[in-house]
């Protein structure tokens, strides 16, 4: 089993405040869609926060093709390759789409480049070049979401790294942030996504891995983790997988 | 009747200056979600470096102004450095750097009346005191150099942030600035140089502000007051809202003070503060509530 | 694969004790002789006149005991709630100058209309705590300043009152030796129903909807407290102590004066910044910056004696506090669990 990016028994918390994450690990393989499980509280964003370097990772290890990502801070876990989509306003509401995409690519230096990207992003979502001119912040919930993970796209990363993307959304509209992380993994982006909707999650995920306590408690393929019996009493709330 | 067009040409020609001293906080707060209260002091202190170079060297305010708003600069920069860095980190952190703000405006008004007196000051450049005639309206000189002035430094500013990529990692870092750091920008950094420059506007403001008020150390509380009216009716962190509330309650106080006498013209910017505060929380410009 | 836990009963109790380890474990060793002793003492302390002139020591604590009781008041607000106010000699002004017209007018000394003065202010803060708590955090502060700004011009242009010059009041006629004593006791009374009141909110379901508004006020909206309410109620209190600390202090300088009474620094910067060097939230922290500051302050006076100095280094003293010991004093060695037994008063 390759490993793209390996969390190793991550101890990580905010402020002074006492350590949210207790021994957190997880094995990220390239090509697949990971799904962070747990209940709240359990760490999952503080864990994704703590790889992106926006948390000081206290114990533990973050080794990213074969460099320690420990102590970096997030622009340049970023130019390493890793995106991160916040939980909820990953935009600037008061700059138009075609301003937040080119922040997208804000690490880039070639312009011209950046430009052409952008176009391409465009090409294949059709409502940001509709959009273009409009500020971020008057579109609708699902529209916000396909520009933040589109924008993750224009600098090509190698690993996406999803909070709640669904959160706050339709059901129908889920579908559709489903719909572009296909997408990604087609371009041969590596998803590490978490999700409040466990069922939803893991249904799109290859691999599942469930957090609680501040550690990683079980990981598996994404299909066994959704018929373990225990796990469906624990977390999934006793329904059945369908 | 041309009294009334009189008052509104005095207004505008304040307005400017108010406006110029109102956008370095606004612009300070939107990055940093610091509410400066050190800012007018700082005015303050940008006022005496042009008093100063007036009257021991004669030269004139608006030549010192790149100065003032070097040496201003670079006092943000030692400020961001030993204090506000650190400061970014801690919790609670909006409320408690106010207090700190205002810990340092004590601070800088301590030093400057200790250093300067409480004596009333102003720099009178020979035009301070001249005005210019339109038909029977007349137009104070010194008072239309520090709008014209006022004006040219804050388009400067605007067109700096609408169209470089470091514009655009302020305004993003304004916006959200978890995810202007996800998105590479240097949020710290950042930081620093808005920091910077809202003090270099400071500056500027200090070194207009000494030729069209008097001025003594103590009266940057009015200031405060003030500034923070236009603050808070723009909407905080929107500089355009700054500007357009400092155009309009200076015109207003300009009316107020030509009916009802100087005293309740200051009071025309503390009513409209409370005035916003009971009818529109979140200012002109803003678009919520500051509840954070 | 990371440890695994057999069945479902095991990781449901290893949840509840690591939520248990989050929550701080709270110290509940309390010496409440401590403060019932000091204020024993402090009965006695007129005492000394017996003995000698100590009219001095008298004043001092007397003034201390002013500072206890304001800065208590500020606690309910800026400590247990979360809004910091810097405009709260505005109380201390109206409550002064409302004493101040009766004892001028009709002859009732302030320390008896002292709490009439305290309802004023409550009333007054109440309405103004409907417009200004509308918002919160850095707005609201200017909003306090703002208060300031303007209750200074319209008191210095209501002729009623006197105006900028302001009231002048009769000097009682006791002899010298007894003069300050109704006004220390006076002080004395207030200072400690300032802490006990501070306390009882403390320990009150109010006060738990307070602290949880000082937390994250969405949430305790969320969770069914009504929010606006318990603010403005805070607000209301604070300002009834200022009210009446502001109220005896007019008779025992036997003037009210705006310039005097809405000093932004000595009546609204002070206590919010005894309250900080204490430790907001606690109830011995604004006794303990109270002390603090007046003592540092008389030795300051003395040896340096200039006032602008005196705004500069309280400045330092407020940002070292904020910077270094943003818990304040209690607030600190209660973090370490290094607060001596007779300060927890909590």
């Amino acid at each position: 089993m390759t490993k793209l990016l390996e969390v190793k028994d991550v101890v990580a918390g905010y402020g002074d405040g006492p350590a949210i994450l207790n021994g957190a690990s997880i094995d990220v393989q390239p090509g697949k869609v990971h799904c962070i499980i747990g209940p709240n509280g359990a760490g999952k964003s503080t864990l994704l926060k703590a790889i992106c370097g926006m948390l000081k990772v206290r114990q533990g290890s973050v080794m990213f093709k074969g460099q320690n990502l420990k102590g970096k801070r997030p622009d340049q876990v970023l130019r390493e390759g890793i995106c991160f989509v916040p939980q909820e306003r990953a935009l600037f509401p008061k700059m138009t789409v075609r301003e937040n995409l080119r922040m997208g690519g804000f690490s880039m230096t070639d312009k011209a480049t950046l430009e052409k990207r952008i176009d391409e992003i465009e090409e294949r979502f059709p409502i940001l070049r509709e959009r273009r001119d409009q500020h971020a912040g008057t579109m609708s919930g699902g529209q916000q979401q396909t520009l933040a993970m589109a924008r993750t796209m224009i600098l090509r990363p190698e690993i996406v790294m999803l909070d709640e993307p669904s959160l706050g959304l339709a059901p129908k509209i889920v579908q559709e942030v489903f719909d572009i992380m296909k997408v990604m993994t087609e371009d041969g982006i590596t998803v590490l996504l978490v999700e409040q909707n466990a069922l939803m999650g893991l249904k799109h995920a290859d691999w599942g891995v469930v957090l609680d306590l501040g550690r990683t408690l079980f990981e598996g393929p994404a299909k066994e983790v959704l018929t373990d019996p225990r796990i469906q009493e624990l977390y999934l709330g006793g329904q059945k997988a369908a | 009747m041309s009294d009334l067009i009189q008052i509104l040409i005095l207004g505008l020609a304040l307005g400017g200056v108010y406006a110029l001293m109102g956008a370095g906080l606004s612009l300070v707060f939107g990055v940093m979600r610091i509410v400066n209260l050190a800012h007018p002091s700082l005015i303050m202190l940008g006022a005496y470096v042009a008093y100063w170079a007036f009257r021991l060297y004669g030269i004139d305010p608006l030549i010192i102004l790149p100065v003032a708003m070097v040496i201003l600069a670079a006092t943000g920069v030692i400020l961001y450095k030993l204090v506000f860095e650190r400061e970014a980190r801690s919790a609670k952190y909006s409320e408690m750097t106010v207090l700190l703000t205002f810990a340092f405006a004590m601070v800088f008004e301590g030093a400057l009346a200790t250093a300067f007196t409480n004596t009333q000051r102003v720099t009178s450049p020979a035009y301070a005191t001249d005005a210019i005639f339109i038909a029977d309206i007349f137009i104070p000189l010194g008072q239309l150099y520090a709008g014209i002035v006022s004006l040219v430094l804050i388009a400067g500013l605007a067109l700096w942030l609408k169209y470089t990529r470091f514009g655009y990692a302020i305004r993003a870092t304004t916006q959200n600035r978890e995810a202007a750091e996800l998105l590479g920008v240097n949020v710290n950094f950042v930081g620093l140089v808005s920091f910077a420059i809202g003090l270099a506007l400071a500056g500027a403001a200090g070194a207009l502000v000494s030729f069209v008020f008097s001025f003594y150390p103590s009266k940057h509380w009015e200031w405060i007051a003030i500034l923070m009216s236009l603050v808070v009716l723009g909407g905080m962190g929107s500089i355009l809202g700054t500007v357009v509330a400092a155009y309009t309650l200076s015109v207003v106080a300009a009316y107020v003070g030509f009916f009802f006498g100087a005293t309740w013209s200051t009071l025309t910017f503390f009513v409209a503060l409370f005035v916003v505060l009971l009818v529109r929380p979140q200012g002109l410009f803003g678009e919520k509530p500051e509840l954070a | 694969m990371a440890q695994t836990y057999e069945n479902t009963d095991e990781i449901l109790a290893a949840r509840r004790a690591y939520n248990d380890t989050l929550a701080q474990a709270h110290d509940a060793r309390r010496a409440t002789w401590f403060p019932l002793l000091i204020v024993a003492l402090l009965m006695l302390v007129p005492a000394l006149q017996f003995v000698g002139n100590y009219n001095y020591v008298i004043h001092l604590m007397l003034y201390t005991l002013m500072y206890v009781t304001m800065a208590a008041g500020w606690n309910i607000l800026g400590g247990y709630t979360g809004y910091i106010s810097l405009g709260h000699s505005v109380f201390f002004a109206v409550g002064g100058y409302f004493a101040g017209m009766i004892f001028a007018r009709l002859g009732i000394s302030t320390i008896i209309m002292a709490p009439v003065a305290g309802l004023v202010c409550a009333a007054l803060g109440y309405l103004i705590g409907l417009i200004t708590l509308r918002v919160r955090g850095p707005s609201f502060i200017i909003s306090s300043l703002a208060l300031v700004m303007i209750f200074r011009i319209l008191f210095e242009k209501w002729q009623f009152i006197g105006g900028a010059a302001g009231l002048s009041l009769p000097i009682n006629d006791l002899s010298v030796q007894w003069a300050k004593l109704p006004y220390y006791y006076a002080f004395l009374a207030m200072a400690v129903f300032g802490v006990w009141a501070s306390y009882r909110v403390r320990h009150s379901k109010f006060g738990l909807g307070l602290r949880a508004i000082s937390k994250d006020e969405v949430k305790a909206e969320s969770a069914g407290i009504d929010t606006r309410r318990y603010k403005v109620l805070a607000f209301a209190m604070s300002a009834f102590l200022f009210g009446a600390a502001g109220a005896v202090w007019g008779e025992y300088l036997t003037y009210v004066r705006p310039n005097i009474f809405i000093h932004i620094l000595y009546f609204s910067v002070w206590p919010a910044l005894m309250c900080i060097l204490g430790g907001k939230g606690t109830i011995a922290g604004p006794v303990v910056g109270a002390v603090l500051i007046v003592a540092f302050n008389e030795f300051f006076v003395a040896t340096l004696g200039s006032s602008t100095i005196h705004i500069l280094v309280t400045g330092m003293i407020m940002a070292l506090t904020l910077m270094f010991f943003p818990l304040g004093l209690v607030g600190t060695l209660a973090k370490h669990r290094r607060l001596p037994r007779i300060l927890n008063w909590d």
